[in-house]
């Protein structure tokens, strides 16, 4: 219980400092925008291009949007010494890194979510029958996502190159999260064949159980000294 | 190696109400170094409960260090370390439940108010924030205007003081301050030496580093020296010395 209470006060730190500064929302909304834009403009008037590929921009939007949201979540913790102190005190780690994952994961799905008119908009794709399919897709892709960003995150947090590092040692264990959002967001939105759409997010949901667990166990390694 | 002892005998327990002789802090053959370079070289440390020891000595001699091992913090390159007879690499979570320390820096989240921070941090030792008394102890520190202001406002006096108050938030029987009257101006200062004099009346055991050599004097029970990785006792403060 008092793990649970842990979690979610790491967790409310996190969200209560993000509505404050703004610093992840504006920079990952602006990059979005702007990824999803050169994109359609890329594709150019093709629609059926536009419409397959609708996912594709999608995922990569949210991708390169939630490393910017996993390494800023720590910068938080970094300043005047509040990771040190934080770690100073009787809670397990694993909470520490859930109650941050708890967050990072939520404002990367609230984006997912927010990104998926604008996508369906700008691409011509109709995702209207089809939009909770999708949404729950955009959840267990985030949420995979998350689990693998924030732990690459609190790896690399101490280190000088940080921001190089971080995507160079996530997104080869990350490529099989995006992989199988791309193939059932598009499995929907391309096609709409709900059996594939549900064997790809079955295979995604197998993808987060096991980065849960294992992220879960290890984190205490990343922050031990 | 040189051995400084500040109490007889062992045991493990809780702190305050443990026994009258019990070792709180007791280190052996402690070796922990940066890229190759030692820093402490086999410490060799006893302090009882109940004791207040100041650490002094130049920059990089390893006063942090030693704080950040036993705040479990730091491993040991070599050697042991306990706290209240928990070893600080086996047994962390133990430590820290028996350890409250004040870091150099305040430890603060800036985007946070002084209030709020103290809520967090009373919620993740595992106290229900509504028995915790935040306005009381914001008082005790004197920051009871400032309570409601985020911390990125605050004063780097300001920050120490708010990580005094979370120094309080808890009944831990050991406490570690890294400099605690850096930054601090006078009243903050004679605050400190209240809270030491308060420790120690309750039973705590405190390890202070410090370079206020004289100040140390008035409330430490003795002064050891760290330098060129090791330990000397410099001064046995008795209460009439202290005086």
């Amino acid at each position: 219980m008092n793990d649970l209470r842990a979690v979610l006060w790491i967790a409310r730190k996190d969200l209560l400092q993000e509505a404050r500064s703004k610093a992840v929302t504006v920079a990952t909304v602006f990059f979005s925008a702007v990824t999803l834009g050169v994109l359609a403009f890329a594709f150019g008037q093709n629609p059926d291009l536009m419409r397959t590929g609708a996912m594709g921009a999608l995922w990569v939007a949210l991708a390169f949007a939630g490393v910017i949201s996993a390494a800023q979540s720590w910068q938080a913790d970094l300043e005047d010494g509040a990771l040190e102190a934080l770690l100073g005190w009787p809670l397990p780690r694993a909470a520490v890194y859930v109650g941050k994952l708890l967050a990072n994961w939520l404002l990367m799905a609230a984006l997912g979510v927010l990104l998926l008119p604008i996508a369906g908009g700008l691409y011509g794709a109709d995702l209207g029958p089809s939009a909770g399919w999708l949404v729950g897709i955009v959840v267990a892709g985030t949420l995979g996502f998350a689990l693998i960003a924030v732990f690459y995150a609190g790896l690399t947090a101490n280190l000088r190159a940080r921001e190089s590092l971080l995507p160079v040692l996530m997104f080869p264990v990350v490529v099989p999260i995006l992989l199988a959002a791309v193939r059932a967001s598009g499995a929907i939105v391309g096609s709409d064949d709900l059996e594939l759409a549900a064997a790809w997010l079955r295979l995604l949901v197998g993808f987060d159980l096991v980065y849960a667990v294992v992220c879960t166990t290890l984190f205490r390694f990343v922050v031990e000294a | 190696m040189t051995r400084a002892a500040f109490a007889d005998g062992a045991a493990r327990g809780d702190g305050p109400a443990g026994a009258e002789h019990e070792v709180a802090i007791r280190l052996r053959g402690l070796v922990q170094g940066y890229g190759g370079a030692p820093v402490l070289a086999g410490l060799d440390l006893d302090v009882g409960a109940g004791r207040v020891v100041a650490l002094h000595g130049p920059n990089g001699a390893g006063k942090t260090t030693l704080l950040r091992l036993l705040g479990t913090r730091l491993r040991p390159a070599a050697g042991t370390a306990t706290v209240h007879g928990f070893d600080v690499v086996r047994e962390a979570h133990e430590v820290r439940a028996r350890v409250a320390s004040l870091p150099v820096f305040g430890g603060a989240y800036g985007a946070l108010s002084g209030r709020e921070n103290l809520r967090l941090a009373a919620a993740l030792r595992g106290l229900a924030p509504e028995v915790v008394d935040v306005a009381g102890l914001l008082d005790r520190v004197g920051l009871t205007r400032a309570g409601d202001h985020l911390v990125r406002a605050y004063s780097s006096g300001m920050r120490k003081r708010l990580a005094l108050a979370r120094l309080l938030l808890t009944d831990a029987p050991v406490w570690l301050l890294d400099e605690p009257y850096a930054a601090l101006d006078e009243d903050g200062q004679a605050l400190v030496d209240t809270l030491v004099a308060d420790a120690r009346r309750e039973g705590r055991t405190v390890l202070l580093a410090s370079h206020d050599l004289p100040r140390s004097r008035g409330t430490a029970d003795a002064i050891v020296e760290v330098a060129g990785g090791r330990l000397r006792v410099v001064a046995h403060l008795g209460e009439g010395a202290r005086s």
